[in-house]
């Protein structure tokens, strides 16, 4: 026969793992460990990595990652601090794992967070003349949740009625309150007594009680991790995070199952703004007590990442949120003693988070032998007549 | 046909087996494929074609027996080391890159060479063209073409790297009635040209207008290999649906009771237009099981998915018990008391990342039994799941684990448990054996009886013939949407619901081989 076509150059170099008689095989089963073991590993990397960058700067790595060490966890006074800075990262944190665990992919975390802000101011400088304090705080967080939820549900509704790309609709809706927020601070808002873009200082009434006197740190923290136990009993123990987490999981057999994605959709944008809302405000009446545009050190945006590291869990996100407020606050005290920069922590922060994501990829999966009795027999001639 | 080459055996699986998780999807394969002809696989979904596909195409490698081609044993890890060793492939879904034009997606396969000469490639592939009659512009961005063109570059990247078998997998589901013909004359022609075609087919009367031989296989078995003109299409119908031996389930007749189901002129539109339905008219009584049969695609999906709910009727009306459900969503129609097994268990019917318990409980997460005000009672769910071990034999460690690791088998009694657990006064039911080894497929059939004989009405899609004679007390059949006969158990034969599926009304003028 003759189809009249030469055969083009072919090679049969194929897989390496394969012709060294391995195979890549998919787990079953993801045990718990396994997770453990890719987060530490894939933290480790990253400060080995950094290590390497270190060395090139003429420091020295030990030195270096003591002092980070100590500025993060060296004293009472630095632990509480790392506190302070794992707080909002919590609660942003727990808003992107919630949405995440039903693929509702809410990117808009840090919009959220500015609503949540906001609803707080607005409702203190409603009634802080009004309500004392044990009446005010309460208040207080109650609107800022309102308020993430409300924002955060506007990509919600979209995405339920219209199919939106919520990714978007999202990072879209996080230009659109801080440019109503500058708008405040321009004008309504404005403090009077000062031309920068900032409102007066709140009350006394609103301001969060201390965890610890003397410290830094308020209950924001203690309502945080309040928060992620709540997040997980909603998920393992009610109806609601059963749906959620079914949608996540399989959407086409919960609708066959009736569970109506739409409306788990919208409740879980709801919920998870609600959650950053809440972020929001813990920063202002704990922290700052007064709303201006850079009270978010991009809290929304690394609260994703925390999400991720964290594995969707709520424990996993109280300790990545906890281990990214130390190496922020450790951070300060390397470059002080040290030089290095305070930035390379945002290396480690992603590094880890690509080691993370590569591991929670390469743990689904095991080696495993393929054959052993005999060596590959060589392909037949393509070559024909 | 091209003389020097007949009856020479130039692509041969024997005794190959290939397993997944859960599935034998081939199981002990023999086949040859003779030399400048076209050879057709037949088999419903499932029956393990296209995974044959994938070991001729180097995609798996067979854990048991091998794949000759000239009559040596070749080992493939990879497609690569097919498309070297000869064998081209058109999947089903296709490899190209969108914005580059045909010629550089022609070229782009080709390895080892550190510039690739545009201009002789345009040479080679015009002379392809011209031999064979494909009529496509080269330089045009392959994302500009339309979805039967791009498979002609398929073909043509399979050519060009000097195939000499090529494997096409279910070409015709992309194509209209002119474009089928126009790939078929292609065909034809290439096989006198000396090249062998491996086509992939679950339709009746492609393998009779294309083939030359045909491979029937069903539930990963070769049912039989036979020459194509010696066949009928009743008799390849007969072969594909089967007949399974151990499985005669001693039905007794039991006495049909009230009206539960009252289907009426029901249309269902569909995107494409394949698969919708066509003014379909049907009831079901308590204690009565209507069997739907009919070749994958003429319907039967659509069906499933207006009477669950999950795909709205244009027309017509869906009574239970006297309620016209058809506007209701698919968790009122669970309230009504409509359980529904899917045909696509790891799709449509579980999650496969839920704990067994937990799929066990899908679908009535908020009712009174595993909770309440919206809390989960962790009790009662682990109580029910382990009332559902014990009643329906489900082999697992324990309702705890992922659902993830259980065999086909298993999954659809998890399903089961959870559809009976209601008894239903509805129960539709989609190829609930497909897939199944003999021992769950016979469980199944069993319980689906148990079912019937509660008083439960039930509908019973199913493209297996045999489970169809074997349950049901009156089986319809569907073409292209209409249910074109219906028949009493009593009277039905293979024959005749073989012709009706194979779309000729009336009544059967010959018999099966």
């Amino acid at each position: 026969m003759s189809a009249g076509i030469s055969n083009a150059p072919g090679t049969s170099s194929g897989s390496l793992l394969r012709r060294a008689g391995w195979r890549l095989e998919r787990r079953l089963e993801v045990k718990p460990w396994h997770e453990v073991v890719t987060l530490v590993g894939a933290f480790i990397i990253g400060l080995a990595i950094c290590s390497i960058l270190i060395a090139a700067s003429d420091k020295s790595v030990v030195d270096s990652y003591r002092a980070l060490f100590d500025g993060a966890f060296g004293s009472r006074r630095a632990i509480y601090e790392t506190l302070v800075q794992a707080t909002p990262l919590i609660f942003t944190g727990l808003a992107a794992a919630f949405a995440f665990r039903a693929k509702v992919w809410n990117i808009g975390g840090e919009g959220q967070f500015f609503a949540g802000a906001m609803g707080a101011y607005f409702v203190s400088d409603l009634w802080s003349g009004v309500l004392p304090r044990g009446v005010m705080v309460p208040v207080l967080f109650i609107g800022a949740a309102a308020a993430g939820a409300l924002w955060a549900s506007i990509a919600g509704v979209l995405k339920a009625r219209y199919d939106t790309n919520e990714i978007i609709t999202t990072v879209m809706l996080n230009f659109i309150i801080l440019l109503i927020l500058s708008y405040l601070l321009g004008d309504l808002w404005r403090s009077p007594d000062t031309f920068y873009f900032q409102t007066v200082t709140l009350p006394e009434s609103t301001h969060l009680p201390l965890m610890i006197g003397g410290s830094r740190l308020h209950w924001g923290f203690g309502i945080a991790a309040a928060m992620a136990v709540v997040v997980y009993v909603v998920l393992r123990r009610t109806a609601l995070g059963y749906e959620v987490r079914g949608v996540g999981i399989n959407r086409t057999a919960g609708s066959y199952k009736g569970i109506s994605v739409p409306r788990v959709t919208v409740l879980v944008m709801a919920i998870s703004g609600a959650l950053a809302g809440l972020a929001g405000a813990a920063e202002l009446a704990g922290v700052h007590h007064r709303l201006q545009l850079d009270i978010s050190n991009n809290f929304g945006f690394v609260g994703i990442i925390i999400a991720l590291i964290g594995r969707l869990h709520p424990a996993g996100v109280v300790v990545s949120a906890i281990a990214f407020g130390a190496l922020v606050n450790g951070a300060v005290t390397m470059q002080i003693q040290t030089g290095i920069p305070a930035a390379l922590v945002d290396v480690i922060q992603g590094l880890s988070l690509i080691f993370v994501l590569t591991g929670a990829v390469a743990v689904r999966y095991r080696l495993q032998r393929t054959r052993t009795d005999e060596s590959l027999p060589a392909l037949a001639d393509p070559t024909d007549e | 046909m091209n003389g020097s080459g007949a009856n020479s055996v130039l692509l041969r699986a024997s005794g190959v087996t290939k397993r997944f998780p859960g599935v034998v999807a081939n199981d002990d394969i023999t086949l040859e494929v003779q030399r400048a002809r076209v050879h057709c696989l037949l088999g419903e979904n499932g029956a393990g074609k296209s995974t044959l596909a994938d070991l001729f195409y180097g995609v798996h490698e067979p854990d048991e027996g091998v794949i000759e081609l000239r009559g040596e044993p070749i080992h493939m890890v990879s497609p690569r080391d097919a498309i070297a060793a000869g064998i081209g492939m058109v999947r089903q879904h296709f490899e190209l890159v969108t914005p580059m034009s045909v010629l550089e997606n022609v070229v782009i396969g080709t390895r080892g060479e550190a510039k690739v000469d545009l201009r002789t490639a345009r040479v080679r592939l015009g002379e392809l063209c011209d031999l064979y009659g494909v009529e496509v512009d080269l330089d045009t961005p392959v994302g500009d073409l339309a979805v039967g063109q791009q498979q002609w570059v398929e073909i043509l990247k399979a050519l060009y790297l000097g195939c000499e078998v090529l494997i096409l997998d279910e070409p015709t589901a992309v194509l209209t009635p002119e474009g089928i013909e126009r790939l078929f004359t292609t065909l034809r022609r290439m096989a006198s040209e000396g090249l062998t075609i491996v086509l992939i087919t679950h339709k009746l009367h492609e393998v009779m207008e294309i083939s030359d031989d045909v491979t029937v296989l069903r539930r990963g078995r070769v049912v039989r290999t036979s020459l194509t003109s010696e066949v009928t299409m009743a008799g390849l119908t007969r072969m594909m649906v089967g007949r399974d031996v151990d499985l005669d389930i001693d039905v007794a007749e039991a006495s049909r009771g009230d009206l539960v189901l009252d289907v009426s002129g029901l249309d269902v539109a569909t995107e494409s237009g394949r698969g919708s339905l066509k003014q379909v008219s049907l009831v079901v009584h308590e204690r009565e099981i209507l069997g739907i049969a009919g070749v994958s695609g003429n319907g039967q999906d659509a069906l499933f998915d207006v009477l669950v709910g999950m795909q709205p009727a244009a027309a017509g009306t869906i009574v239970v018990d006297g309620q016209d459900m058809a506007e209701l969503s698919p968790a009122a129609r669970l309230d009504l008391g409509v359980a529904s097994v899917p045909a696509d268990r790891i799709h449509q019917g579980l999650m496969m990342d839920f704990r067994i318990s937990e799929n066990l409980i899908l679908g009535r997460q908020r009712s009174d039994r595993f909770g309440r005000r919206g809390w989960l009672n962790q009790n009662d769910i682990a109580r029910f799941a382990d009332d559902s071990f014990a009643n329906y034999d489900i082999a697992a460690p324990s309702p705890t684990h992922v659902t993830r690791v259980l065999s086909g088998g298993n999954l659809q009694k998890i399903v089961m448990a959870r559809e009976l657990a209601g008894q239903p006064r509805l129960l539709i039911v989609h190829q609930p054996t497909r897939g199944l080894d003999i021992g769950a497929t016979e469980y199944v059939r069993r319980r689906l009886v148990e079912e019937r004989d509660r008083g439960a009405a039930i509908l019973l899609i199913s493209e297996d013939l045999d489970e169809l004679l074997n349950l049901s007390s009156r089986i319809a059949v569907m073409f292209d949407g209409r249910i074109v006969g219906e028949v009493d158990r009593r009277d039905a034969t293979i024959d005749r619901i073989g012709m009706w599926m194979a779309g000729v009304s009336g009544t059967p003028g010959e018999a099966p081989p």
